[in-house]
């Protein structure tokens, strides 16, 4: 490449040990050691119980690592975090029942203390870029589970976060839905230029988002490799037909340690 | 021939309970008309004296109801000053201590270590019968007045607070702290403060709880407050009048007040249902 990147998250050593129901040392995590570049989307990769989400946890501060540190920015993950530079998009679409669509992409600004008009600007340009512009004054409950995570990654960049953290976004939608959320996702960060962190089981949704898959392989969870994507941006769905495409998801297939899962 | 009609009028009966079901109208009207014809029949049978015939009973214990609603218009004055006696006694009672009891879940969800305690203690009061509560509060809220009348009265509503607060406590605190998964680590994510998480999340989150606890305590409200005026020092409420009434064999008079209580608690449940149906609309 040449050019010189900036580094914006970087693990050294780390590992995260926790204590079973027996009182015996369960190793979820052990010797991560990962460079992740600014603006940068990285998949992380791996079957359940491989400690992929601890990882996550770990970078956003809603976990301590038990062994070496993370820095981001120069800063702990504690620092970043008060300076609310994360955005998270959970699993599940944690919305607010008693909210309207509009004032859960709000809450975030709020708790920032964003004037009023600000907020109400802000939101109805984030819902406007995920397409849920006629529904801003819906509650959750009124929305299908496509839209609630629509709304969810609406409320996820309405504070302009540095990095924004994604532990399995669109694992429980239909086919789809996803398709057209990754479209989405990938037209988004291409006009926000954020870092992402992208946690998936699923080995082709990491290989047509993410720029490096970071393969994790469990017992003891751990990094046991890094997969260059190379595949040309901006992407469209029919690259998923590509001999390519293909041949990256079998070199991502077969990085497992201990061969296929 | 006769298995043919008998297999017909099947059929028909089948058809129409179908009709009925997938009608969506009368589904809706059918809540409303079935207890009005219900309550209709109960009226006839009582007026017809039929049911004084199923109880062995004459009119003289259980008096008309022509008779009753007459009476009920006679000492309409008397009845409004028991009324009111009642339910101040019931509405103070139910505000202070579903307050108190939400207070002490509040401290309960943000202080686990002092405020498990408190609900504990209002738990256990609570479990007390209100029969036994209320003579021993009678005793020592003596001291609080001169008065009689207020005498009675605070010894009173402090049962119903206590009745309250324990509903209220108990429900509010699981409101508060049965919150959506993830919900807490989303405001950790936006480095929230405690207080945030309070304002914006938990309280919000109790409100359905609240109402899950005022439908168990605002009828109870009503029946503590009626019994507890059976123990009062002072003479007065709908309850006592009951009392004193079928101690006086005043049978119609008695059944005067028994009509009140029932329509006080009829009324308040309608009020906390309507607020509900306001407060709670964005829940759905």
């Amino acid at each position: 490449m040449g050019v010189e990147r900036e580094i914006e998250i970087k693990t050294r050593n780390m590992g995260v040990t926790f204590k079973d129901n027996e009182d015996n040392d369960v190793q979820a995590l052990t010797n991560v050691n990962l460079e992740i570049y600014k603006g940068e989307f990285i998949a992380l990769l791996g079957p359940s119980g491989c400690g992929k989400t601890t990882l996550l946890r770990c970078v956003a501060d809603l976990q301590k690592p038990t062994e070496g540190d993370v820095h981001i920015q120069g800063m702990t993950p504690k620092e970043v975090r008060l300076q609310q530079k994360f955005g998270f998009v959970f699993q599940q679409p944690v919305l607010f029942d008693w909210r309207t669509v509009k004032k859960n992409v709000e809450l975030p600004m709020e708790i920032m203390g964003y004037s009023k008009g600000e907020r109400s600007d802000r939101a109805d340009e984030m819902l406007e870029m995920v397409g849920l512009k006629d529904f801003a004054n819906h509650y959750p409950k009124q929305l299908s589970g496509g839209m609630q995570q629509r709304a969810n990654i609406a409320r996820a960049f309405g504070l302009d976060p540095d990095i924004l953290l994604m532990d399995e976004p669109f694992s429980a939608l239909d086919e789809f839905t996803k398709e057209k959320l990754h479209e989405d996702l990938l037209r988004i960060w291409r006009a926000t230029n954020k870092t992402i962190l992208f946690v998936t089981h699923n080995i082709q949704e990491g290989v047509f988002l993410s720029d490096r898959i970071c393969v994790l392989s469990p017992h003891p969870g751990r990094l046991s490799a890094i997969v260059d994507v190379d595949l040309d941006r901006p992407r469209a769905l029919e690259v998923k037909e590509s001999a390519h495409f293909n041949e990256l998801v079998a070199k991502v297939r077969n990085s497992f340690e201990g061969g296929s899962v | 021939m006769e298995r043919e009609v008998r297999l017909q009028k099947i059929g028909r009966r089948k058809t129409l309970r179908q009709r009925a079901k997938e009608n969506r109208k009368w589904q809706k009207a059918s809540t409303i008309v079935l207890p009005v014809i219900l309550g209709v029949i109960l009226v006839g049978l009582w007026q017809g004296q039929v049911l004084h015939g199923w109880f062995h009973t004459d009119t003289f214990t259980l008096p008309l109801l022509d008779k009753i609603g007459g009476i009920m218009f006679d000492i309409k004055d008397k009845i409004l000053i028991n009324t009111l006696s009642t339910v101040s006694v019931a509405f103070i009672g139910l505000l202070v201590g579903s307050l108190l009891g939400y207070l002490v879940a509040v401290l309960a969800a943000m202080f686990p270590k002092i405020g498990m305690g408190g609900l504990s203690v209002i738990g256990a009061f609570a479990s007390i019968p209100v029969v036994a509560l209320a003579p021993v509060l009678n005793n020592w809220t003596k001291d609080v007045s001169s008065q009689a009348s207020i005498r009675s009265m605070v010894s009173k509503i402090i049962v119903v607070t206590l009745i309250c607060a324990a509903d209220m406590g108990l429900n509010a605190y699981r409101g508060l702290t049965e919150i959506k998964p993830f919900s807490e680590d989303l405001m950790a994510i936006y480095a929230a403060p405690k207080r945030t998480v309070l304002w914006k999340l938990r309280l919000p989150n109790s409100l359905p709880y609240v109402f899950t606890a005022l439908k168990v305590s605002v009828p109870a409200s009503i029946m503590t407050a009626i019994v507890s005026e059976y123990f009062a020092e002072y003479i007065t409420g709908v309850g006592r009048q009951i009392r004193e009434n079928i101690v006086l064999a005043q049978y119609s008079t008695a059944w005067a007040y028994i009509a009140t209580a029932c329509l006080i608690g009829v009324i308040s449940y309608v009020i906390l249902m309507a607020l509900q149906s306001i407060l709670l609309r964005r829940y759905h």
